[in-house]
């Protein structure tokens, strides 16, 4: 198997993990205290990084800002992410429902980044909302116990 | 609407704005310098939730922080190997919508580890996000 398909299966399987633990982590305290240590994670991966190899730093304001707000708004979703599971969000349905998230940066790329919204784009549009539906169908309210 | 719905949709605008961001920033830096700088956005956020007295509710609070400090792990560590595998000579095109299916990874664990039921209806919803994932990391 070829390294770069490593690679891509354990993302794969790393990310697809972050649902669960997501889940086993609200079960037992609050969305604050989650993301400080879900940020505190972050540290020592920035550290072996910085160590493993030299990088170029040579880039413009604009990138040390555009970089630096990257993280905090992936930061605000990851928080938001923690709260929906908090707040009773099973790990099956929001896991799938956030990741929907592309149609919210293809759509603003159209604006900012004056890029066109492709043919498939545009179906994958159609079935994330119809997706986004389906998945917040709740039979007859019930807690059926199992978050 | 329920909370978690709200949140859930908060998260995608969150998430979305995230993702022009930084496909801007992209152009302008390695990926492996993306995530350092990004770190640093991450922190200033872990700071102000410090504050919050939320901070000491809990049940089990070392299990619970092991879980979400598991979660920045794999989280972190994804990205990294995300990006070795597009700069092993792994396509995007076939890279992203592999790495893309991971939502269904999490369904097919969290169903039999965490005892989750789903309705047909949402069992459905799954599977279209799957087909629009996939749509949205093939374009």
């Amino acid at each position: 198997m070829p390294a770069w398909m490593v690679y891509a299966l354990l993302t794969l399987a790393f990310w697809g993990v972050t649902g669960m633990t997501q889940k086993l982590a609200t079960n037992s305290i609050s969305v604050e205290l989650s993301l400080i240590w879900f940020s505190a994670a972050f540290l020592p991966i920035a550290g072996v990084i910085l160590l493993a190899q030299p990088l170029d730093w040579r880039i413009s304001a604009t990138a040390w800002f555009l970089a630096i707000l990257g993280g905090v708004l992936n930061g605000l979703g990851v928080l938001t992410s923690f709260a929906a599971f908090r707040n009773g969000g099973k790990a099956s349905i929001v896991t799938p429902l956030i990741a929907l998230f592309p149609v919210v940066t293809v759509a603003l790329a159209v604006p900012l980044l004056h890029e066109q919204i492709t043919r498939r784009e545009a179906l994958g549009i159609v079935l994330a909302v119809m997706a986004a539906f389906a998945l917040s169908y709740e039979e007859s309210s019930k807690a059926d116990g199992s978050s | 609407m329920p909370k978690w719905l709200w949140y859930s949709i908060l998260t995608i605008v969150f998430w979305g704005a995230w993702g022009v961001v930084s496909k801007a920033a992209m152009e302008m830096m390695s990926p492996l310098l993306n995530q350092v700088l990004f770190t640093v956005g991450l922190v200033p956020l872990a700071l102000v939730c410090t504050l919050s007295k939320n901070v000491s509710v809990g049940t089990n609070r070392l299990r619970g922080g092991a879980y979400a400090f598991v979660t920045g792990i794999l989280g972190g560590v994804g990205n990294v190997t995300f990006f070795e595998a597009l700069s092993h000579g792994g396509k995007a095109s076939i890279v992203v919508p592999i790495t893309g299916l991971y939502p269904l990874l999490t369904v097919l664990t969290a169903l039999p580890l965490l005892r989750e039921k789903l309705n047909r209806i949402q069992a459905a919803g799954i599977a279209l996000a799957v087909v629009a994932i996939l749509l949205f990391s093939s374009g």
